[in-house]
């Protein structure tokens, strides 16, 4: 499976799942096969696509057979596996298998025999955990999620040692990230940990999404911002997001 | 077909040249003694009328062929050769055929009339020298290492410019890439204004005066040179914006050439001038100034005669007291200074990239306000530092110089062509001892040719036939102060070109009209008696000849003279601060806190014209942020939606501060692609394209005359009627 995207961050609240469905979306409209899948037992992906997906079970209820027939269609194009409604004992035990096998997802991916052009996103619950895990050893690219304020800022070098030790080392992973989100030049803050970040970062910093209405009105709506405003900057935003893991699955750029 | 046939031309040509024979001194000496003789036959060998007719015919469509080889500058080369043996067989058939005048009438005007052409024949042949080969200079790159880069003083003299104009430029010069401990910039105000002083303060920039306005611009310069010490200095006219990276690209040739005493770069305009703004031809003719530095200084350069023009350029300090300063006797300080470095062994050079632009004058009085000084200036320089008299120059130092300042006495000789057949149709005097075939064949190729060439040479920067209507309009302004300085060189007084404000309407400008209209009722009375004579010839077939020859003329002056007068039309200019048409990436934030991506259609230093995907419900007065972009570069403005129509929106700046003005010149006017990509970019012209246009502007000037003269005569009438009902 060449090209798994997992979206992670360190810090919850951050716009993990809307920057996930929108880039799903906007890998779809550049002419992807897409999977998105919800590794969040938070199970709030489904709510980008449509407020009546996720009616199939769900990751949490799956196993090495059903795998392939969790998945549902969106309006969008975008294949969808939501975390699933599950109880508690559910989750501990799918917690339990993936504890087990760390390789699990990657294994169940394997499976599905996707096309080479196809693109998985996975979105994670925050901060270090088995999800986590799986989907950065699993993923190829990796892209992380920073608000332009101080707690993202102190927050980024546990995730750059995730990162060191799940996937720098790997031959197949191509290249990470990170996507400045909600970011707001008028305020003073924002723009000040904006250009250390780009100091500390520098060319890291792949992409920006602006602090735009549309993008939370989207999700009132049911739906990804490239769908409800395709005009905004928030749209442009998450598509020039889109296109940065477009280029690296073509084999432009990429680590050095 | 063609192409593999101007490919093979072009292929054996080159082979031809880069033959190992041509260094043979020998061969080289032979080659131009043969080209000699084959020169002085083409010129001197007598034909009767219709063999002279087939030569210049054939003549002309070799002379055509090589020029649709390319435009390159090596055929180029060619036809400068072929319309000067034209041009010169004309004139010694001319000289020795055409003027055994009879009667002392037409001794006086046939005399008239050959000196005027005698002068266009050595502005022409000035010209081809100058022009011959543009030089094409490549800017030199800064070493990597800042720390050796020298430092540099940044002069922007102003006397009494609108402050918004002064503020943008003084902002623009502080952006400027350089590093910050080696780089000073420093107003000059004659006007000595508290508000400036105040503003230059908060904005960080030096300011300074002195006690009086002696020698105006020159003077202040001087004046500014004793208080400051960079090893450069870069001179700014208060409303030309630089771009960032002005000194980076011009500094480089300084430290490669260490007797380079001054660097000249272009004066682009964002605004239209008056003729263009009259004439609506803005971005579409290339305008007055786009052949002196398209062509004319970046083929100075070739000569290392490049002039410094008074803005946009870098001098080295040492170099510019070495001449004393800025010259101070001349209105043309600028072209002086620059004779006097190269008078003294000092290289000045020219470099063809915009990297500054400023406001044109907008009204048509101060554009020719603005000629009659450098005419008068230049006609100083003829005076007083006569180029050929000067110790120092060389051979081709010398044509150029005398090429610019000759250039400007073309008023009186573009007066005798205008009026020039009038001296026969009114008067019966024969201008030429010639048949007018005869006349036709030797001159049209004359004139033919010289209209080819300059195309070839000039075709990107001068359209065919806009010089003499460029010439046409300011002639009868720049005949009287050329010739009167000629004769008191130092009455010649300074008139600063006052730029900014608004043609609030539309208007004519009779009182410079007037000469024009003149002329163009005298052609038109002309055509008229033409026409009579034509009735009364009794079918004389000499008489009908000449008649309609010299009725031909008269079509074409009055042509030229309607242009001339269309250009009196004063059309009104809508914005205050002029606006640059340019894409700049874009987003509207609304009061709701939505954020739309967009891209600019246009910018002024007080508002901008937004491209939107889809229409915005946004209010006329409603504010907006709208940030603009260089590369991850970000600024936020407030403004007020000043026009919402369709997917564009206008909006007008409220309220920015110092700090937001700095970054805002810095994302518009500071841009270094901004210029490049859009000066000189007009397409080279095809002439019957440039015919029509003329002959409509034309047609547009004595429609305006005739409707302007209604209002006049409509005016005084209800004038009269008032008056007569007050009376009774």
């Amino acid at each position: 499976m060449k090209n798994v995207l997992s979206i992670v961050s360190a810090k919850g609240g951050v716009g993990k799942s809307t920057i996930a469905a929108n880039i799903a979306a906007g890998l779809c409209e550049l002419g992807h096969p897409v999977l998105a899948i919800d590794l969040d037992p938070q199970n709030a992906l489904r709510f980008h696509f449509s407020f009546d997906s996720g009616r199939t079970p769900g990751l949490v209820a799956a196993d090495e057979h059903n795998f392939a027939q969790l998945f549902e269609p969106t309006n969008l194009g975008v294949e969808l596996l939501s975390y699933g409604n599950s109880s508690e004992q559910q989750r501990m035990d799918f917690e339990d298998l993936l504890k087990r096998n760390p390789n699990w997802l990657k294994e169940q991916l394997t499976k599905l025999q996707l096309p080479d052009d196809a693109v998985v996103v996975l979105d994670t619950p925050p901060g270090p955990s088995v999800y986590m895990s799986q989907a950065l050893l699993t993923s190829s690219l990796s892209l992380v999620v920073v608000l332009p304020d101080a707690g993202s800022y102190v927050s980024l070098p546990q995730m750059m040692s995730l990162l060191e030790k799940y996937c720098l080392h790997r031959q197949d992973f191509i290249d990470y990230g990170i996507i400045v989100n909600q970011s707001d030049q008028s305020k003073t803050l924002s723009k000040d940990v904006l250009s250390m970040l780009r100091s500390s970062f520098g060319e890291r910093i792949v992409g920006r999404i602006h602090l735009d209405q549309s993008i939370s009105e989207s999700l009132a709506c049911g739906q990804t911002a490239l769908k409800y405003a395709p005009y905004s900057e928030g749209s442009y935003d998450l598509m020039a997001c889109a296109k940065w893991v477009h280029q690296r699955c073509h084999g432009v750029g990429g680590r050095p | 077909m063609i192409k593999r046939l101007k490919r093979g031309i072009v292929s054996t040509m080159n082979r031809v040249l880069k033959h190992p024979v041509w260094s043979n001194h020998v061969l080289q000496w032979l080659a131009v003694l043969v080209s000699c003789v084959f020169f002085v036959a083409f010129i001197a060998t007598p034909l009767n009328t219709v063999y002279q007719t087939l030569f210049g015919l054939a003549t002309f469509l070799l002379a055509f062929g090589i020029s649709k080889i390319s435009r390159q500058r090596l055929p180029a080369l060619i036809l400068i050769v072929i319309s000067s043996a034209v041009s010169l067989r004309y004139f010694y058939w001319r000289l020795t055929e055409t003027l055994g005048f009879e009667t002392l009438l037409d001794a006086a005007f046939g005399y008239g009339l050959v000196a005027a052409e005698i002068y266009a024949l050595v502005t022409l042949f000035l010209g081809y020298f100058q022009s011959a080969w543009p030089l094409r200079r490549k800017p030199a790159f800064m070493p990597k290492d800042t720390s050796t880069w020298p430092t540099v003083d940044v002069f922007i003299p102003t006397y009494n410019e609108d402050l918004s104009v002064v503020r943008q430029t003084a902002l623009a010069a502080k952006l400027l890439d350089w590093p910050s401990d080696k780089l000073n910039i420093y107003v000059l105000d004659d006007g000595r204004r508290e508000e400036l002083r105040a503003f230059c303060e908060r904005a960080g920039v030096g300011y300074l005066t002195r006690p009086d306005n002696k020698h105006a611009k020159a003077g202040n310069i001087n004046s500014a040179l004793a208080k400051t010490n960079g090893e450069f200095i870069a001179i700014f006219d208060c409303d030309h914006i630089p771009t960032r990276s002005f000194l980076q690209i011009t500094v480089g040739w300084f430290l490669k050439d260490p007797k380079l005493a001054m660097l000249q770069t272009p004066h682009v305009f964002f605004s239209p001038d008056p003729l263009e703004q009259n004439l609506d031809v803005f971005n579409r003719v290339p305008n007055e100034g786009q052949l002196f530095y398209g062509l004319t200084q970046d083929s100075n350069d070739l000569w290392n005669a490049t002039f410094f023009c008074g803005s946009c350029a870098v001098l080295r300090r040492e170099h510019l007291l070495m001449v004393g300063g800025i010259a101070t006797e001349s209105v043309t300080e600028d072209a002086l200074t620059a004779l006097k470095m190269n008078d003294i062994g000092l290289n000045t050079a020219y470099l063809a990239i915009p990297l500054a632009a400023g406001l044109a004058t907008e009204t048509l009085s101060r554009h020719i306000g603005q000629r009659i000084r450098w005419a008068r200036g230049m006609a100083q320089i003829m005076r007083n530092h006569n180029p050929l008299l000067a110790k120092g120059l060389s051979i081709s130092q010398r044509i150029c110089y005398l090429s610019a300042s000759l250039h400007f006495f073309y008023g009186l000789p573009r007066l005798v062509f205008l009026t020039a057949p009038l001296a026969y149709l009114f008067f019966g005097a024969q201008l030429f001892q010639a048949s007018p075939v005869a006349i036709m064949a030797y001159a049209l190729p004359h004139v033919l040719h010289a209209q080819l060439t300059n195309l070839q040479i000039q075709g990107k920067f001068r359209h065919s036939f806009w010089n003499e209507v460029y010439e046409s309009i300011l002639a009868w302004y720049l005949m009287w102060p050329t010739l009167a300085t000629l004769i008191t060189p130092e009455k010649a007084r300074f008139n600063v070109t006052a730029k900014g404000g608004t043609k609030n309407v539309s208007y004519f400008d009779w009182a410079l009209a007037k000469p024009y209209i003149v002329l163009l009722l005298l052609n038109i009375t002309g055509m008229i008696v033409g026409v009579w004579l034509l009735f009364t010839s009794s079918g004389d077939q000499a008489v009908i000849f000449t008649v309609l020859f010299n009725m031909a003329w008269t079509l074409h002056n009055i042509v030229i003279c309607g242009a001339s007068v269309a250009v009196a039309g004063e059309q009104k200019q809508l914005r205050a601060s002029p606006r640059v048409e340019f894409e700049i990436p874009a987003t509207l934030a609304l009061p709701t806190g939505h954020r739309i991506a967009c891209h600019t259609s246009d910018f002024s230093a007080e508002g901008l014209g937004l491209v939107m995907q889809q229409p915005v419900p946004l209010e006329i007065d409603e504010m907006v942020q709208v940030s603009l972009f260089r590369g991850d570069e970000e600024e936020i403005f407030p403004a007020r939606v000043k026009f919402n129509r369709g997917n564009r929106i206008g909006v007008k700046f409220h309220n920015l501060s110092t700090e937001q003005r700095v970054r805002l010149a810095q994302l518009t006017f500071g841009r270094a692609d901004l210029w490049i990509q859009k000066w000189a970019k007009t397409k080279p012209d095809s002439p019957l394209v440039a015919i029509s246009q003329i002959g409509r502007f034309s047609l547009r000037g004595i429609g305006l005359l005739f409707t302007e003269t209604g209002k006049v005569i409509g005016r005084r009438l209800r004038k009269s009627e008032t008056q007569e009902t007050v009376q009774s």
